[in-house]
């Protein structure tokens, strides 16, 4: 891919006329228009105003990742803007020409997508403004293009020593019609100013004050309140409604029937509280789901996986079947692991106002998704996109939570809306937030390899059986995608090492719950499976867990650096008595991470204590150093919690667990170090915010072996389950 | 009615005395910077001092405080120039952010009743409260980093 951009025509032209095109690298994309106040935008990326401010659009949605800042950074620097006069601008609308490359440009935040699929549009967006106004105001002073250059804000002259700023060079007139008469070239790697730089994020200091905004904190006047019961089971419908109390309490305005649940609309919040639990109602209880508990669904899947049903083929390289049937020896085993839950701190929450016609609506979510969310208005209302207006707020924490195609939790807050003529808030509690949440799939893997005569490695088999997450999440793109699911499989194609017969599929299986995305998606248990599978692989070849991953990179280079610089990080570090250290070599999508864990284990408690995380990861070029390493740690610890407590157990269709005391997660007192290392390299950027976690069960799992000899192979390593691991 | 301090400033409400703190707190006071996040005294995102107390806004209701000083994040400092929410910025702690006014509190109450504490007390005194992003390790550091500020 060349990094300069063929301009087909002029394509900065006066609002009215046709929107411009240019030829970028893949095709042709709509980019430029102008505004007819004395207001240029470009591509509607970036603006540039009289007062020579530079706004920035951010197309994604932010949840804590960072990207709000990374995102403007990259078209900030190409457009050798002065950072201090950079305002960020949420993208508010389900405005495909800014839509994620990754994901068929829907506007969707999800996959550590973020930087590498927006990467070279933000750039192309940044350079094409740059040299517009290095050619207006070259023409304006009678010099050569060339001699011109952008900075800080600034157009200058370096001979004559003029300058003029980006808000008066856009002021020149008929500056819109400019006509580029070179190809523009973007920033070499060693001249760029911002990207790779630690750029202190924006949205910290209000994180600090509380003056953040997330979508549980909208008021607006007249607001009303809409505490939400939910049918036990998916599914089912209210049978029968006795809200006679709800309906003589204190501030209670209305009571609702939703599709799935029953809306106490009041006043004020604890109004709506009192009359929702005031609520009697019988659900139908016909519910096929009702059918299914965690554990046999469990054992469903292994059966499956060890069948010989016919899998859809995820990634394979030569012949695994043959190569296990000529095989001088074979080694099997079964992984299993449980449903998993967000647990995000803030709750689904979302405010919205709907039109006296019911037609329209202004909503405040915080999704990651602005197609989904007008989606799902559009749906609800029967209306038209141009009738919705949406304030896309920061979420309290996203990890897959708020991606479906159809958000009840919007759903019900319009529904509630449209009854009461009224703007409404609705919030789940923690409990609804968990009993009703969708959970990261459950899944049995079945793993088998091949060895000759000298133990050597032949064959290396993965058969996961599991739901397939999109197909649930989003029937839309499970149409363009079957039978490929990359949510519930990634990981499992396990392209960092070299094999001779390879073999990942995916049983489709039935689905028994609701089910999402979550962090890390696939790799959170497919990586936990093939790497702890990869040390029983080592052992049965009679050699060390390292060298065989040194063995299995050894035609990727990027790979075998962090392998070797993970392990000398680690060596430097005395092993303490006691304890015993797992490796693992994983990472997410075309992010590797290699890892290093050190654990103690109380045998006759079950418990494991995770002291020390060595991770080196290589995501290409950085854009936020030090953002990275925060997303970094983060998943690391993010694995550490989902390895020792996190499961979400399921008995006849109903969710066992209602909050943080039976769904514990990770607390201050069992983080253990981590040292994190990030390779510096000028590769293209690719996912940094999920690549800390899917190595970290494998880890820990091989670090028990390595100090009592026994296997674990189902995750999470909870009490009871160590126990019969070790038993 | 009731009546106590937020923020040095005397209420009085006539609002069900059984609403929960947290409650009027953010929706009838405005005060949003204290989350809601559990409800169980499990998580800590609500976390306010009373009368000088760290304490759980989810558990009292508030005949509960009836004359009582309650202390937000909104307290804290006009803008932001509270040793531990400069340190905060300084660290780049948040990623999403939401947990971390109840981080601040709880550490403004241990930074209080002692101002150099060690990393194994900030860790066992921060116990009460999750942060989901896991931004556990620079939460460590931003209170050193203010405890320092705060003893020069």
């Amino acid at each position: 891919m060349s990094d300069t951009i063929n301009i087909s025509r002029r394509f900065f032209l006066k609002a009215g006329s046709a929107a411009a095109v240019v030829m970028a690298t893949g095709g042709v994309r709509m980019l430029a228009y102008a505004k007819e106040d004395n207001t240029e935008v470009f591509a509607g990326w970036v603006e540039v105003t009289p007062d020579n401010k530079v706004h920035i659009l951010f197309p994604s949605t932010e949840m804590g990742q960072g990207s709000n800042t990374a995102l403007p950074q990259i078209l900030a620097d190409e457009l050798n803007a002065d950072w201090d006069q950079v305002e960020i601008k949420q993208l508010n609308k389900d405005d495909r020409r800014f839509g994620n490359p990754a994901f068929g440009n829907i506007l969707y935040t999800a996959g550590s997508s973020g930087v590498y699929a927006y990467f070279t549009i933000l750039r192309e967006a940044g350079a094409h403004l740059r040299d517009m106004m290095r050619q207006r105001v070259a023409d304006e002073w009678s010099v050569n293009f060339n001699s011109v250059i952008a900075e800080n804000n600034y157009i200058k002259h370096s001979s004559s020593g003029r300058q003029m700023s980006f808000g008066k060079a856009i002021s020149l007139p008929d500056f819109s019609t400019t006509a580029l008469r070179s190809p523009v070239v973007l920033k070499e790697k060693s001249d760029y100013t911002l990207i790779g730089k630690s750029i202190p994020r924006r949205d910290i200091p209000d994180k600090a004050t509380g003056r953040a905004m997330f979508a549980i904190d909208v008021r607006v006047p007249d607001m009303l309140y809409a505490s939400v019961i939910r049918s036990p089971v998916e599914g089912e419908t209210v049978e029968s409604l006795n809200d006679e109390k709800a309906r003589g309490a204190r501030d209670v305005v209305d009571v609702i029937t939703l599709p799935d649940g029953v809306a106490v609309i009041a006043k004020t919040m604890h109004a709506s509280f009192v009359g929702r639990f005031s609520l009697e109602v019988t659900w139908t209880e016909t519910s096929k789901y009702r059918k299914y508990s965690s554990e046999s669904t469990i054992a469903e899947y292994r059966q499956i996986a060890r069948s010989e049903e016919a899998g859809a083929e995820w990634r394979a390289v030569g012949d695994v079947k043959s190569a296990l049937k000529n095989a001088d020896a074979t080694l099997d085993a079964m992984y299993t692991s449980d449903y998993a839950y967000h647990a995000q701190l803030e709750p689904m929450a979302c405010v919205a106002s709907v039109d006296d016609d019911g037609k329209g609506a202004e909503i405040w979510a915080g999704t990651q998704t602005q197609s989904w969310t007008t989606h799902t208005a559009k749906e609800v209302l029967g209306t038209t996109e141009d009738r919705i207006k949406l304030n896309m707020m920061q979420m309290g924490g996203g990890f897959g939570r708020r991606t479906e195609l159809m958000q009840n939790y919007v759903r019900d807050v319009l529904l509630c809306s449209k009854a009461v003529k009224k703007p409404v808030k609705v919030v789940w509690l923690r409990p609804d937030d968990l009993k009703h949440g969708a959970f990261r799939p459950a899944a049995a893997q079945y793993m088998q390899a091949g060895f000759n005569s000298d133990n050597a490695m032949t064959a290396f088999y993965h058969r996961v059986a599991t739901p397939s997450v999109i197909a649930y999440f989003n029937p839309i793109r499970w149409g363009q995608v079957k039978p490929n699911d990359v949510v519930s499989m990634r990981g499992a194609e396990n392209k960092f090492y070299d094999f001779d017969n390879f073999t990942a599929e995916h049983v489709i299986t039935e689905r028994h719950a609701r089910i999402l995305p979550w962090r890390g998606i696939g790799a959170a248990y497919t990586s936990f499976a093939a790497e702890a599978f990869i040390d029983e692989v080592a052992a049965k070849s009679g050699v060390s867990p390292y060298d065989l991953r040194m063995k299995l990179l050894r035609n990727n280079p990027r790979g075998t650096h962090l392998l070797k610089k993970v392990s000398e990080m680690a060596n430097k570090v005395p092993l303490k008595e006691g304890r015993g250290r797992g490796i693992a070599f994983a990472g997410y999508g075309d992010t590797q991470s290699a890892g290093i864990v050190e654990i103690s284990v109380n045998e006759s408690a079950g418990t494991i204590k995770v002291h020390h995380v060595w991770i080196a990861v290589d995501a290409g070029k950085i854009i936020s150093p030090d953002n990275a390493h925060n997303q970094i740690e983060g998943g690391v610890l993010w694995g550490v919690s989902a390895s020792l407590y996190e499961r979400i157990t399921i008995t006849n269709g109903l969710v066992d667990q209602e909050n943080y005391f039976n769904y514990p997660i990770l607390r201050h007192d069992m983080a253990p170090k981590i040292e994190v290392y990030i390779a510096k390299n000028d590769f293209k950027p690719k996912q940094v915010g999920e690549a800390g976690n899917p190595m970290v069960a494998p880890a820990i799992s091989n670090a028990l072996f390595n100090i009592t000899g026994r296997r674990i192979r189902h995750l999470p390593f909870t009490s009871d389950n160590v126990k019969k691991a070790l038993s | 009615m009731i009546s106590f301090k937020i923020n040095g400033k005397t209420i009085e409400t006539d609002a069900d005395p059984d609403t929960l703190l947290l409650v009027y707190l953010r929706e009838i006071a405005g005060l949003t910077g204290t989350k809601y996040g559990c409800g169980a005294a499990m998580c800590g995102a609500c976390m306010v001092h009373l009368d000088g107390q760290p304490m759980f806004s989810c558990q009292l209701s508030i005949s509960a405080v009836q004359g009582r000083n309650i202390k937000t994040i909104e307290g804290m400092s006009e803008n932001g120039e509270h040793p531990l929410q400069k340190a905060w910025v300084e660290e780049q702690v948040p990623q999403c952010g939401y947990c971390q006014s109840g981080q601040i509190m709880r550490a403004a109450a241990l930074l209080e009743s002692n101002p150099s504490p060690t990393e194994e007390e900030i860790k066992s005194w921060m116990n009460t409260n999750l942060c989901r992003c896991s931004t556990y390790n620079r939460i460590v550091k931003a209170v050193q980093r203010a405890s320092r500020e705060m003893s020069s």
